[in-house]
C-alpha cells in the first residue's frame, strides 16, 4: 500500500504528475494554506483524486508559515501510515517555503523518498535524501539534558542548575554541554540580569529533532 | 550565504540580523544582471557571486553544497528568503545534510533546526568516503575492492564499505554475464560534491 502525501500552493499541477506516477498509490494526503487560490487548488486536486477513485485527505495548516508546528503535524501524519504499513513518499514542490522547509526536514529525518517538481516541464524531479538520525548521534546523558531544558523551556537554566537538577558534577555537566553546543542542540547566551551568568537554552525546534 | 532573486530587500533583513565577515550570493544569470543586485553590491562590494541555474535542483544543491565547504573553516550561516522556491529549497537541503544554520526571513526571522553534527562525514566512515570515490562507473566488487586496497582500505573494510553503500542506497549492484557489476546511484552521483572534499568545519 502506497501513501503520497504532498504539500500544495496554488498549482495543482505540482502535485499531480506525483499522484499519477506512484505506482499502487492507495491514499493522498495533502498540506495547504487558508489562501483562497491554495483553497482553489485543493478544489482540483480533490476533484482529480475523486475521478480516479482515489481517497484524499486534504489538510488546512492554519498558520503556513509556523515551520515547527507543520513539521510536527506532517510528521504525527507519516508515522502514522507508516506504522500502518504503508510506503510513503513526499512531493514537497508545492506551498510556502517554510511548508516545503518543515516536509523537506520530515523527510530527512524519517528516511522518505521526495521529490519536487518542475514548474515548467512539470517532470518529478527525485531528492537527493539520506536519513539522518538526529537523536541516534546523542548518548543518554546529553538526551537526558535536553528533555530537560525543552521541558522548561519558560524556565532559565545555568550549568549549575542543570548539574544539580540531574546530580551530576559541575564539570561533567560542562563537559556535555559543550557538546551539545557544538552540535547545535542547544545555545549558550549571557544572563541580561547578571553578565557573569552563562543561561543555557535548548535550540529552537530541538524537540523535532529528537522525534 | 544568501539566495538571490531580483529584490535585493529579500536579503538585506539577513545582512542587518546575522553577523558575516564575508557574502556569498546564490542566484541565477538574470538575477546579477538585475538592478537589484546593483544596489547590493554598491552595499556590499565586496560580494561574491555565484551563478547557478535557479530552476535546476541539482544545480543549486551541488552549488550551494560547493559555497558551504569553501567558506569553511568558519561559521556559515544561509538565509534562503530569496531567489526561486527550488533555490532555496536547495540550499536548504545542503543547509540540512552540512549541518548548516538556516535562516528564513519574511520578515520575520524563523531560524531552522540545525542537523550539526550529523553531516554526510559523520554517517559515512572513511573506508565507505574511499570506496565510494572509486565508484565512478560499472565495476566489479574485485576491481573496487583492489582499487581500495591501493589507497589504504583492507579487503574486509573494503567489503563491509560496499556493505554500508549498498544499505544506504549509494550504489547498485546487478548480474551481468553471471557477474555482479557495482553501479553508482543516482544518490551517489548527487553526493559526489559532499565526498570530494574532507570536511573541513
Amino acid at each position: 500500500m502506497a501513501v503520497l502525501f504532498g504539500t500544495l500552493g496554488w498549482r495543482p499541477q505540482s502535485l499531480i504528475p506525483s499522484i499519477r506516477s506512484t505506482e499502487g498509490l492507495e491514499r493522498l494526503t495533502f498540506y495547504h494554506s487558508d489562501h483562497a487560490k491554495s483553497r482553489a487548488a485543493r478544489a482540483r486536486i480533490v476533484e482529480f483524486c475523486r475521478s480516479l477513485g482515489l481517497p484524499a485527505t486534504a489538510v488546512e495548516l492554519g498558520d503556513a508559515f509556523d515551520l515547527l508546528r507543520i513539521a510536527e503535524r506532517i510528521r504525527a501524519d507519516v508515522r502514522r501510515e507508516r506504522a500502518a504499513g504503508a510506503l510513503v513518499r513526499f512531493n514537497i514542490a508545492g506551498g510556502t517555503r517554510l511548508m516545503s522547509s518543515a516536509a523537506l526536514l520530515v523527510c530527512i529525518l524519517e528516511g522518505i523518498p521526495a521529490t519536487y517538481v518542475h514548474d515548467d516541464t512539470l517532470e518529478e524531479v527525485p531528492l537527493p535524501l539520506l536519513r539522518i538520525s538526529y537523536g541516534e548521534r546523542l548518548t543518554p546523558r546529553q538526551r537526558e539534558i535536553l528533555a530537560l531544558l525543552v521541558k522548561d523551556r519558560e524556565r532559565s537554566h545555568t550549568e549549575t542548575s542543570l548539574a544539580k537538577a540531574l546530580g551530576l558534577h559541575k564539570a561533567t555537566m560542562n563537559h556535555h554541554i559543550r557538546e551539545l553546543e557544538a552540535k547545535g542542540a542547544l545555545v549558550r547566551e549571557r544572563d541580561p540580569r547578571d553578565r557573569r551568568a552563562l543561561l543555557v537554552r535548548a535550540a529552537p525546534g530541538i524537540e523535532l529533532l529528537l522525534g | 550565504m544568501a539566495t538571490f532573486g531580483f529584490d535585493e530587500r529579500r536579503v538585506l533583513p539577513a545582512l542587518r540580523l546575522l553577523p558575516y565577515d564575508r557574502l556569498v550570493l546564490l542566484g541565477g544569470r538574470d538575477s546579477f544582471r538585475a538592478p537589484g543586485f546593483g544596489r547590493l553590491k554598491s552595499l556590499e562590494p565586496s560580494l561574491q557571486a555565484v551563478t547557478v541555474d535557479p530552476f535546476d535542483f541539482g544545480s543549486c544543491l551541488t552549488a550551494a553544497c560547493r559555497a558551504f565547504h569553501d567558506a569553511r573553516p568558519g561559521d556559515v550561516r544561509a538565509s534562503v528568503s530569496g531567489g526561486t522556491k527550488i533555490l532555496a529549497d536547495a540550499t536548504l537541503l545542503a543547509a540540512f545534510q552540512e549541518g548548516v544554520e538556516a535562516w528564513y526571513f519574511d520578515p520575520e526571522p524563523v531560524r531552522l533546526p540545525v542537523l550539526r553534527g550529523v553531516r554526510i562525514h559523520d554517517v559515512l566512515g572513511p573506508a565507505d568516503q574511499t570506496v565510494a570515490a572509486i565508484l565512478t562507473g560499472p565495476m566489479t566488487a574485485e576491481t573496487v575492492l583492489a582499487a581500495a586496497g591501493r589507497r589504504g582500505v583492507g579487503r574486509a573494510h573494503g567489503r563491509r564499505a560496499l556493505r554500508r553503500l549498498r544499505a544506504e542506497g549509494f550504489l547498485e549492484a546487478r548480474l551481468e554475464g553471471g557477474v555482479p557489476v557495482l553501479r553508482p546511484s543516482p544518490l551517489l552521483k548527487a553526493y559526489r560534491v559532499h565526498l570530494g572534499e574532507a570536511p573541513k568545519g
